[in-house]
């Protein structure tokens, strides 16, 4: 799941014929000094500036602004550019025609298991959320496109009524155009509002969730996505997607600020109930990773590497399942490289490495990490024996 | 008994270096249960035509390669099985055309990262179809004791360990490929093992779900109980719970999920599988999954770590209420034959060796001549002539000795385009002839008559020197025994002309303080031929000679060094025609003598 900034978001629902507001995203006040020049829109409309960035609660932190003419358009620009929130610096600023209008609706498309989901609703803004029930809903499997007598049955059944029921209806049906021909996952326009000005319904407010896995068939996604969690990559973790990005298999890694427990293991699946066992402890996660698919091993040493360089670890999990085709003596080969580089570099002390694996090349892999005993690293091993998190309990025994 | 996969399942395999990894995987397990490879056909039509090698036992298969799945159904009817080993881009073309096929029932599919709509497209195909599709991004199926698809089940020792030689008790279904085995592992040490074991896949919709497989566990006596291992993310364990709960099953449920942790992380973090994401308001969480599951009736242990207590406390039950018996193992199982490398490094095996080699070793991490890395050499400050030395005499030469090789290579490098292998060599690349072989033309060229002389020269100069002979005995052997001898003469230079590069070589050797008695009886030799005819002298061939066997070289090594000179200009000759864009030649007319018959009739062939 891959979400998009509003921006490029509502570039695609302009792509697929939703009216939507005028908008530039600008990287500096002069830039928008410039366009304003250039497009009348920003002369003569009330503007609305956002810091164009992945972050939540952007009113509360003032970085919503509305109501502007365009010089305190470029004031507000100027003054949000640069700005430090959190892990991210604000670089780019959306600014869109604020469009008078009086009722607020809401329409969205949704993947499910079956195929997908439209949903409706003649309220939006804040309103919908405390009204989901006025919220209806159609279901389609995948495959299948809306009729429009389905769609306009929608609106009806929503509450819209006259001619904006058929506007609502073909409104819906582009949302659902758009959302097929994009591989999105999850699209959301709140509010929709009536354009005092020519009547027409228009997307004020955008999620977009592409499905990241379908990009290879979108050659206009020129758009980098954001990261999902409120705070932008660090350097270690776009390290680790560039070396993810390069190879067979997968190497994952996310830090979490302020944990202990640093957390090293194999497979999407092992990974999360190592995780689990953590918490379940009562011990504080420093970082998710994963390794998986046979990856080789300078990749596992790399994010080996990253892991090591976590603050205030006290113990790695370096855990893992009975692998079906991950070479245990390659990719431990990785990890130990990781483990000496780490502790050359001064790393490492008073941690305690905690391992437990299994798979092709146990053995061999298992006894080249008891050997580390030697070269002075404070190293447990356990090999399929030893249940999958027991390694978990015995770290974080008191 | 099994499901999906059972001793009919017959199977294509469709994708290039996974499939046939995976191939190998299955042989292993066919091999285990003593029984013919399941693999009949590949589709890859980038290879179609050849076949893939599958190593069985000791043997090997070869399994053809096809361009489609229709051409592999009709060469081998039996196959109803495929397996999707294609790249995320086109795994979804692959997968229809597998499900398409007529005789195909179930496809399972391990490519990771396909998009969700082509993963739902697929589903939904195959449920119309009445078929099964299972995947993307499934590690495979087992059945034990009948049937492995892909490569789930890890490497042979696993199987063995696993007891998946013999059908259990227990169903297995899992998201995860890793946590398959250990379940797999589980059941086989708590209890009596598995009757099949599904990996379904992590992205959020897979094909086929836990209640479709749940139904078929139920239709299969041999399977008493199953375990599911879910994650957090989507409604599958919800729906696998509501199936449990909603009549009385004959098989017993034992479930566990992953995300706990997800309760006390950043929210909207993503980790673990594609499918492992949180809704809005808390569904699909590890605990919603957890509590339906418990309220349906399932066994629900706390932790991973309690799963295997929890199927041991199942399999008792089982044992107790005598729906199962304790199994009879087998008392011997087929071992994997050992490769050739792995039998002599137990010491199993002894393999005469086809050659021997006394000089060097690149089994390390770098080669080794004469046992020196090459690494510490250079480090050390050796060069060229010591690797020579080492390689050709097994010997570290001393710098002198180095010197006096440098400059007998730098000497003889190269002769100008005339002499026969630089001609040769030049010919050869004017005719568009590569570099390798147009420096082979002008190697062939060195023998008796062009820089071939060198090891006969050294051979008799030699001879006369260790048998102690004068200078005229040793003129009056070679004129009775060899002929005229090596190493003197030249076909340009004379006494008064004399060769600049003999006298450079000699002036520098006798300005070392080294014992020379070859190269003083060579230059003994000169005194008298060249007393006899003027351009009887001491050549650079035989100067050569005369100092390497003084130096202790092998006399058979000496025209290796004429030869390792001369390719440097050999190589320079062709780089530089090459570089000029030189054009193809041939002779004039008027360099030839054209001595052969005049034009006359042919007669009639009788």
């Amino acid at each position: 799941m891959a979400k998009v900034l509003e921006g490029p978001g509502m570039g695609l629902m302009k792509k697929w014929g939703i009216h939507v507001p005028n908008y530039v995203v600008v990287t500096s006040a002069d830039e928008l000094t410039k366009l304003g020049q250039a497009n009348d829109w920003m002369k003569t409309s009330k503007l609305v500036a956002k810091a164009h960035e992945a972050l939540g609660s952007r009113f509360k932190l003032g970085l919503v602004k509305v109501g502007l003419d365009l010089n305190a358009a470029v004031a507000a620009t100027k003054e949000m550019i640069g700005r430090q929130v959190g892990s991210i610096t604000v670089s780019q600023v959306i600014v869109s025609e604020m469009v008078p209008h009086k009722e607020e609706y809401y329409c969205a498309v949704k993947s499910t298991r079956e195929g997908s989901e439209i949903l409706v609703a003649n309220c939006g803004g804040i309103e919908v959320e405390s009204n989901w029930d006025r919220v209806k809903r159609l279901c389609l499997e995948v495959g299948q496109s809306p009729s429009s007598a389905q769609l306009e049955k929608l609106s009806k059944d929503a509450g819209f009524t006259g001619p904006l029921a058929k506007k609502m209806a073909d409104f819906a049906g582009k949302m659902f155009t758009c959302f097929d021909s994009e591989d999105a996952q999850y699209l959301e326009v709140n509010p929709v509002v009536t354009r005092e000005s020519d009547g027409e319904l228009v997307a004020l407010d955008a999620v977009t969730l592409l499905d990241g896995d379908a990009k290879f068939r979108h050659p206009d996604w020129n758009f980098a996505f954001a990261a999902e969690f409120g705070r932008s990559y660090s350097k270690d973790e776009m390290e680790v997607m560039a070396v993810d990005s390069k190879i067979k298999g997968s190497v994952k890694f996310i830090e979490i600020p302020g944990g202990d427990t640093a957390m090293l293991p194999a497979g999407g699946g092992a990974s999360v109930y190592y995780s689990d066992a953590v918490v379940a402890r009562g011990g504080k996660l420093a970082n998710y990773a994963e390794y998986s698919g046979d990856p080789p091993d300078w990749a596992v040493e790399v994010l080996t590497e990253k892991v090591c360089s976590l603050p205030g670890i006290k113990n790695i999990i370096v855990g893992g399942a009975i692998a079906n085709f991950t070479d245990v003596k390659k990719t431990f080969g990785g990890i130990i490289n990781g483990f000496r580089k780490a502790k050359g570099d001064g790393k490492l002390k008073g941690v305690k490495i905690w391992v437990r694996r299994g798979g092709p090349r146990e053995k061999e892999g298992l006894d080249a990490m008891r050997a580390l005993k030697d070269e002075g690293f404070d190293i447990n091993v356990f090999d399929r024996n030893t249940p999958l998190t027991d390694i978990v309990d015995k770290a974080l025994q008191k | 008994m099994s499901i999906l996969a059972n001793k009919d399942t017959r199977v294509v395999i469709q994708g290039g270096a996974a499939g046939v990894n995976a191939a190998r995987r299955m042989a292993e397990f066919c091999y285990l249960i003593k029984r013919p490879l399941t693999v009949e056909a590949f589709v890859y039509p980038p290879d179609a035509g050849k076949t893939n090698e599958v190593p069985y036992g000791s043997g090997l298969i070869a399994i053809p390669i096809y361009k489609t799945i229709a051409e592999a159904t009709k060469n081998h009817p039996a196959i109803n099985t495929s397996l999707v080993y294609i790249g995320a881009d086109r795994a979804m073309k692959g997968g229809m055309e597998a499900l398409d096929d007529p005789n195909i029932k179930v496809v399972s599919m391990i490519t990771e990262g396909v998009p969700e709509k082509d993963a739902k497209l697929l589903g939904a195909h195959a449920r119309k179809l009445g078929k099964v599709f299972n995947g993307p991004s499934s590690i495979g199926i087992i059945s034990a004791g009948a049937c492995r698809l892909g490569v789930i089940g890890g490497a042979f020792d696993n199987l063995v360990l696993s007891k998946l030689y013999r059908e259990g008790s227990f169903g297995v279904i899992t998201k995860s490929g890793g946590l398959s085995n250990e379940i797999i592992w589980i059941c086989s040490q708590f209890a009596d093992g598995i009757t099949t074991a599904i990996g379904i896949g992590g992205d959020a919709y897979p094909g086929t779900d836990y209640v479709s497989y749940l139904e078929m566990f139920e239709n299969d006596p041999q399977t008493k109980a199953v375990v599911i291992v879910g994650e957090m993310g989507g409604d599958l364990e919800e729906r696998a719970a509501e199936w449990y709960g909603a009549k009385k099953r004959r098989v017993k449920l034992i479930g566990v999920v992953s995300g706990f942790c997800q309760e006390s992380l950043p929210k909207g973090m993503k980790f673990g599988h594609a499918g492992a994401k949180e809704g809005m308001k808390g569904e699909g969480s590890a605990r919603s999954k957890s509590d339906a599951l418990k309220k349906s009736g399932a066994i629900v242990p706390p932790t991973f770590g309690a799963l295997g207590p929890a199927i041991k406390e199942a399999y008792q039950e089982l044992l107790k209420s005598g729906q199962v018996k304790e199994p009879v193992e087998p008392a011997v199982l087929p071992k994997l034959p050992k490769s050739v490398e792995e039998a002599m490094k137990a010491d199993e095996v002894m393999v005469a060796p086809l050659i021997r080699t006394t000089i060097s070793d690149d089994r390390g991490d770098e080669p080794c001549y004469d046992g020196y890395p090459a690494s510490e050499l250079i480090n050390k400050g050796y060069e060229i002539p010591h690797v020579i030395g080492l390689l050709w005499d097994k010997r570290l030469i001393s710098k002198q000795e180095a010197e006096i090789i440098k400059r007998i290579m730098m000497l003889s490098a190269d002769h100008g385009p005339c002499v026969s292998g630089a001609y040769a060599t030049i010919l050869a690349a004017c005719a568009g002839i590569g570099l390798s072989q147009a420096v082979a033309a002008g190697l062939i060229m060195i023998g008796p008559r062009f820089g071939g002389a060198v090891t006969d020269a050294g051979r008799w100069f030699k001879y006369a020197v260790d048998n102690k002979m004068t200078v005229d005995e040793f003129l009056a052997y070679m004129k009775k025994n060899v002929g005229p001898v090596p190493g003197i003469g030249h076909r340009v230079k004379s006494l008064r002309n004399p060769d600049k590069r003999v006298k450079e070589l000699v002036g520098y050797v006798k300005s070392l303080n080294i014992k020379t008695p070859c190269l003083d009886f060579a230059l003994a030799v000169e005194q008298v031929t060249a007393v006899k005819k003027d351009n009887l002298i001491l050549n650079v061939d035989g100067t050569m000679a005369a100092v390497l066997v003084d130096l202790g070289f092998p006399v058979d090594s000496l025209n290796g060094f004429f030869i390792l000179s001369r390719t440097i200009g050999l190589i320079g000759h062709w780089v530089d025609q090459k570089r000029q864009d030189s054009r193809l030649i041939r002779l004039f007319d008027y360099l030839v003598n054209y001595a052969a018959p005049k034009r006359r009739e042919v007669p009639p062939l009788k």
